[in-house]
């Protein structure tokens, strides 16, 4: 029979947990080495987890270099004399900058999307093709005009020298 | 059963931190807040205090000493240059663990991909020179035998944790070696207290499984 302490939520296997560890005040460990008197289940959890305890406790770490504090000094320094800029860039050398690469592509597009296709150059382009258009039309209507006047002005001068 | 489980059940409380935690926390409340004054020498203080803690659970998370040490510096420089703006809203040492657990945990990421061909049961060459042997098995020199049956033990353990998923692991180092509260646990990895224990309960099923032969040993 499975005891409803040791749950795969871990919701109560924490006094389990804690008992192993020693973190448990004398009345919560009195009473629940009474009930692992009686649990079969709990007492085999209870005595499998101080196995993997033990077995944890063999892993001591590795010693710290020496010179850790004055390695450490040593940046601190150059971070004070350093300027802003490069602090940033030092700062978010740690960063985790992967999933940021598609949304950077993606904002790129967008921008590029944005600036040729604007409503506003568009509207530009098109104007100063209008202005154009109607400078031409204009100056055509003027030489127009200065054809008409000549027409009239020679026929009129060609008349008087006949005569 | 169930009348059993209620008892269990009504005693199931951590409490508040003992007064002495207090204390310390407050103190390195105190010490932060005068490093934000200008007092550089406060900052050593809390750089003696709390460098081992740090650098051992950031070696035991990502298992290389050289990497360990730089990411714990860049722990320290990132707590030096927050002192401007530091508040004490949360316990020193659950804001520092939060830091080391980030870097360690963008660290691990970052090598998962350039290093899935490594076999982590080969041990690393960092290892052996910054390895020592760890615990005396007596107080007299181990024979060669000793020592080669506790390095076995010993590389069993560490692929045992190295082989937990990335939050689990630091979940289970900062609940062993660091001996923090769930509360704590929770605030470092950002996550409910019902998690952390959800983390631990799997994280400790998978020990038991891949330890099982030296717990058969050592248990009985």
């Amino acid at each position: 029979m499975i005891c409803p302490l040791i749950t795969k939520s871990g919701a109560h296997t924490d006094l389990l947990l804690d008992y192993t560890a020693g973190r448990l005040d004398d009345d919560e460990r009195i009473r629940l080495e009474r009930h692992m008197e009686e649990c079969p289940a709990c007492a085999s959890f209870r005595m499998e987890q101080a196995a993997v305890w033990e077995a944890l406790d063999l892993w001591e770490p590795a010693p710290v270099s020496m010179d850790f504090n004055r390695r450490l000094w040593q940046r601190i320094e150059s971070a004070v004399a350093t300027p802003w800029y490069r602090s940033l860039a030092e700062s978010l050398r740690f960063a985790n900058w992967k999933p940021l690469i598609p949304l950077t592509a993606a904002v790129l597009v967008i921008a590029a999307g944005f600036v040729f296709d604007h409503p506003a150059r568009r509207t530009a382009v098109s104007g100063m093709t209008i202005r154009e258009a109607d400078q031409v039309e204009q100056t055509l209507d003027d030489i127009d005009l200065l054809h008409q006047l000549d027409a009239v002005v020679l026929p009129a001068s060609g008349g008087s020298k006949t005569m | 059963m169930t009348a059993k489980l209620l008892m269990v059940q009504g005693v199931n409380t951590i409490g508040s931190p003992a007064p002495a935690l207090r204390t310390s926390e407050d103190r390195d409340a105190q010490l932060m807040l005068r490093v934000r004054d200008g007092d550089e020498q406060s900052f050593g203080v809390l750089l003696e205090k709390h460098r081992n803690p740090v650098i051992h659970f950031v070696f035991r998370m990502v298992q290389d000493r050289a990497v360990a040490e730089e990411l714990s510096q860049e722990v320290f420089l990132r707590v030096y240059r927050s002192r401007g703006t530091y508040e004490p809203t949360a316990k020193f040492t659950t804001w520092l663990f939060r830091i080391a657990t980030h870097l360690a945990l963008n660290w691990l990421r970052d090598a998962r991909n350039e290093r899935s061909h490594q076999r982590l049961d080969t041990p690393r060459n960092s290892e052996k020179d910054g390895e020592l042997p760890v615990r005396e098995i007596s107080d007299r020199t181990p024979s060669v035998e000793q020592h080669m049956v506790y390095q076995t033990r010993l590389q069993e353990v560490r692929d045992a944790i190295g082989l937990l998923p990335e939050k689990q692991r630091a979940a289970v180092l900062m609940h062993k070696y660091e001996e923090m509260e769930y509360s704590q646990i929770a605030s470092v990895l950002e996550c409910s207290e019902s998690a952390v224990k959800s983390l631990l309960f799997r994280a400790y099923e998978t020990l038991r499984a891949r330890l099982a032969h030296m717990v058969t040993g050592a248990a009985r």
